[in-house]
């Protein structure tokens, strides 16, 4: 028997089809939401930073003149690097300077070409707060060198340096 | 219904503009950071920092960096003009090194760790700004200091009577203009001053006469190339293109004055743009001293200014800290 029920059921399918598409559609429309970036975008400071000092400490401030970053390696000396590199990575234009902390360690070829590392400034007794800590790295030429002792011995080498880099 | 779908689907896009805005200032201060330390501006040839107020509107993009070559080395110049509140207002600012169509808030500041250079433009900090801070080193301009030391070495030979005596400094651009050396070391005058300082004047005096002199007539100061003087505003003080003084004094390039112990020249790299000169030029600057009676100086002979470290002073780097705040 025919009736007008059909063409009911019909009519709310359509509507309800549309219904469904104004949804999607609206849905798929909507702005995108983001993530919170809060810890990605101190790291990229903090590694911009961290290979800026890096970069200037490898460039002597006269034509031919002393590489600092090379002198430190060749010579061992942590302290002084470790000065070195906080007094870059600490300076600020105006107020109190930043507070970053640092360790660092120098990867090279020793003796029968083993590949090892060597720790040029340990760690202080400061914990990171929120933000993570990040490393940068830079290779560093070193030449030909008789009076350079242990670990890195007189051969030319490019040794391959680490920095921890934190705020505590 | 569609009401309530269409509410509820504005909410989040509402809430993601809020807290998107912080990520977005970081990035752009990052840019900004970028642009300033790593990027030596445009134009290149000749640099922005040449341009004067008239042709402001030619700079797209303003970059302290020495060369694209050398990221992080700033040139002094190109600090000094940036850093001129008188000469870029606010938007200059935005449209030339920030970028983007919002109108951002700034604070950039560069200063060095012997607080030699200590710049800032913008306003101060609110709470909660996007932030980058860039470790950079400041290339200075050279000076060739002519001391006593070089006495024996410029002094004319004795006998000779003549009443004019001139004085060399000869620029090389096919020596200074050396592509093995690091743009971060090199002696540019299309982009830096050239220094030429005169001390201890006294002791190229002519002291064989009685009485002793004090002092002897600075006639004018020239530009040469090869055998052709270049013309050039001589006679009208400019210190956009130079400055000459001569014991502390103020002079244009004709000065006719007397001079006791010190003559000090800046020549400003837009004045060396005014000349013809191309890589294998070469640039003499002439000092001639002339006095009516008989010459009151012995000084004579050229004076290179090259990479000869003893010729030519180049100062070290000096390392400084970038801050860019935007908000």
């Amino acid at each position: 028997m025919v009736n007008d029920s059909g063409q009911l059921y019909t009519m709310e399918g359509i509507a309800a089809g549309l219904v469904m598409l104004l949804t999607a559609y609206l849905i798929l429309s909507t702005t995108s939401i983001y993530t919170p970036g809060d810890t990605h975008i101190p790291d990229m400071q903090l590694e911009q930073l961290g290979s800026d000092v890096l970069a200037m400490m490898d460039t002597p401030d006269l034509e031919g003149g002393e590489n600092q970053l090379v002198n430190f390696i060749n010579a061992g000396d942590g302290n002084g690097f470790r000065e070195s590199f906080l007094e870059y990575c600490n300076a600020t234009t105006s107020g109190k300077p930043d507070t970053l902390h640092m360790s660092a360690n120098v990867t090279y070829r020793g003796e029968d070409d083993q590949i090892k590392e060597h720790l040029l400034v340990g760690p202080d007794e400061t914990w990171t707060g929120r933000e993570s800590a990040v490393r940068v790295t830079r290779w560093v030429q070193l030449d030909q060198q008789s009076t350079r002792g242990d670990p890195y011995r007189s051969r030319a080498q490019a040794v391959l340096v680490e920095v921890l880099l934190w705020r505590a | 219904m569609v009401a309530l779908i269409a509410v509820a689907s504005m909410v989040p896009g509402l809430l993601a503009g809020l807290q998107s805005s912080g990520i977005d200032y970081d990035a752009v201060a990052y840019r900004t950071g970028v642009i300033l330390a790593e990027d030596p501006g445009w134009p290149v040839d000749p640099p922005w920092e040449m341009k004067d107020q008239y042709h402001k509107d030619e700079i797209e993009r303003m970059g302290l960096a020495v060369s694209n070559e050398t990221p992080n080395i700033l040139l002094s110049t190109k600090i000094e003009k940036f850093f001129n509140t008188s000469f870029f207002d606010p938007e200059d600012y935005r449209s030339k090194v920030i970028f983007g169509e919002i109108p951002y808030s700034y604070n950039i500041t560069l200063r060095s760790l012997d607080w030699t250079y200590n710049h800032k433009v913008g306003q101060e900090t609110p709470e909660g700004y996007g932030y980058i801070r860039r470790v950079v080193k400041i290339k200075e301009p050279s000076v060739a200091v002519i001391d006593e030391g070089f006495r024996n070495q410029y002094t004319i030979s004795p006998g000779d009577n003549s009443t004019t005596r001139t004085f060399t400094v000869r620029l090389d651009f096919s020596r200074l203009i050396n592509l093995s050396i690091d743009p971060a070391y090199r002696i540019d005058p299309r982009t830096e001053p050239v220094n030429i300082t005169i001390t201890d004047f006294s002791e190229y005096l002519n002291k064989t006469s009685t009485p002793p002199i004090e002092n002897a007539t600075l006639k004018d100061v020239t530009f040469w190339g090869g055998s052709l003087s270049f013309p050039f505003p001589y006679d009208t003080e400019n210190p956009d293109l130079y400055t000459l003084s001569l014991d502390g004094n103020p002079y244009d390039l004709k000065p006719e004055a007397p001079v006791e112990s010190n003559i000090s020249l800046v020549l400003k790299p837009a004045a060396t743009s005014l000349f013809p000169l191309d890589q294998n030029s070469i640039l003499d600057i002439l000092f001639t001293f002339e006095d009516t009676d008989y010459p009151h100086t012995n000084i004579t002979g050229i004076h290179y200014y090259d990479y000869n470290t003893t010729n030519v002073t180049r100062p070290a780097l000096k390392p400084a800290v970038l801050e860019v705040a935007i908000w």
